[in-house]
């Protein structure tokens, strides 16, 4: 399964992207949960917050938006793994 | 040592003691960062989704016992400890000496410097005019490479070290931030589109006009960079934005080039960042400077009273275009100084950047006399 996360947004106004193929990943069944958590805590209302970064979580072929500082738990989570570095 | 501030009439420029001075007599030792503070996740899962932007209306002003406005900030910083939940855990309040966490000092004077600024120079008491206080959080999240406000308070994250530090480092960043805070009072610029990156330049412009007001720099001396020092060392590039030179700011391997535009002819259509509102701030960004650097002094003087007033004024719209801002700026220079040079220096630093200054909001109504 592919999960992508795009921010975009952020004082610096700097997009990033990337994304993790969990097929053959040891991990793969947690990655898939904390996917799945992810996408359903989504809420595509959340305005966001002036300098604060967006986000799109794609998981397979599902979408969900979410802003900053509104996020769950395991789209915090989620998000920080994919990219790498803070959430 | 603290930042002096105003505490009425009187000459109280360049008394600030500059963040800088202040963070390198804190900096000794930092038990956060060093520590071992790693972020835990919350047991009980689900953030807590506020919405504070429409609970501002819920805000108490701060005002003193004779029912006027305070004259002097109202300021309590937060330490998140790398935690998500805001406003974090209260690590000094107003008045209360300087902390061992450079961030939380570096915080509490820039938020200071911003509220001398708009006190003695605008005679505005806080973001609101009332005195509103004003909340800060330091060390917001594991690694966090941003700063926001959220409709209530500042949020600083630590940056990762990679490629953004600490972002309380800049005071026009904290400047910034709170700048936010005096757009929402006011012209409430909404976060998207044209309007959007107006909402971004005005606090830019401010938190530029900070960072000059608490070095004594006039409009010639200045950098007219926007986070400079908050770039990781291995970055090339000098700031996060330049309102001189839009789009020269950085040009690095991991970070691309700076992207501005630095004129109209190169406005950017996006559906990404509310519509560019980052990328497009470059247009009146540059405006705002060569309107200043063509007065010449202090920026925060002229230059500085025509963008306040006409963020203040009442009759910007909150969903105005760059030329509707643009013809505002005529307008009040000519209120405040006349039809002179002021008013002829914002119609020339637009027209640079190709924003017209002689449109009209609606079709003028025929007269029927």
């Amino acid at each position: 399964m592919r999960i992508e996360v795009s921010r975009t947004g952020g004082f610096a106004g700097i997009a990033l992207r990337r994304e993790v193929d969990t097929r053959g990943l040891p991990d793969a069944a947690e990655w898939e949960a904390l996917a799945e958590s992810a996408l359903t805590g989504a809420d595509a209302s959340a305005p966001g917050v002036p300098d604060g970064f967006h986000y799109r979580i794609t998981v397979g072929d599902r979408t969900a938006r979410c802003a900053d500082p509104q996020l769950t738990e395991a789209q915090r989570t989620l998000i920080s793994r994919v990219l790498k570095e803070g959430a | 040592m603290q930042p002096r501030l105003s505490n009425g009439p009187g000459p109280v420029l360049c008394t600030i003691v500059p963040p800088q001075i202040l963070d390198r007599l804190s900096q000794s030792d930092d038990p956060l960062l060093s520590g071992p503070a790693r972020r835990t996740l919350e047991a009980d899962g689900v953030r807590r989704a506020r919405r504070r932007l429409t609970a501002l209306a819920t805000v108490p002003a701060f005002r003193t016992a004779s029912g006027t406005p305070p004259t002097t900030p109202h300021r309590t910083l937060y330490d998140c400890r790398h935690g998500t939940d805001l406003p974090g855990h209260k690590v000094r309040g107003e008045g209360e000496d300087p902390t061992q966490d450079a961030s939380v000092n570096r915080a509490y004077a820039g938020l200071g410097a911003t509220f001398d600024l708009l006190h003695t120079e605008y005679g505005r008491s806080s973001i609101d005019g009332n005195g509103l206080p004003l909340t800060g959080s330091v060390h917001y999240g594991e690694k966090y490479n941003n700063a926001f406000f959220d409709g209530e308070q500042m949020v600083f994250g630590d940056g990762d070290g990679e490629i953004f530090l600490d972002f309380t480092l800049a005071v026009d960043v904290i400047a910034h931030e709170l700048a936010h805070g005096l757009t929402q009072y006011t012209a409430n610029l909404v976060y998207e589109g044209q309007s959007g990156a107006l909402n971004e330049s005005v606090s830019d412009v401010f938190g530029a006009l900070v960072k000059q007001y608490s070095l004594c720099q006039n409009a010639r001396e200045a950098d007219w960079l926007i986070g400079a020092g908050l770039l990781a060392p291995r970055v090339s590039g000098v700031a996060l934005r330049s309102m001189k030179a839009p789009g020269t700011a950085y040009d690095d391997d991991v970070l691309g080039k700076d992207p501005q535009p630095a004129t109209m002819d190169d406005y950017i259509q996006t559906d990404e960042d509310n519509g560019g509102v980052h990328l497009n701030s470059g247009i009146p960004n540059r405006a705002f400077y060569l309107l200043a650097t063509a007065l010449g002094g202090n920026a925060w003087e002229r230059a500085g009273h025509i963008w306040y007033d006409v963020l203040t004024g009442g009759e910007l719209a909150a969903d105005a275009e760059f030329a509707e801002f643009a013809r505002l700026t005529v307008a009040a220079a000519k209120t405040r100084f006349g039809a002179g040079d002021e008013a002829e220096a914002v119609v020339k630093a637009w027209s640079e950047v190709g924003v017209p200054t002689t449109s009209t909001p609606a079709a003028p109504s025929p007269s029927v006399d």
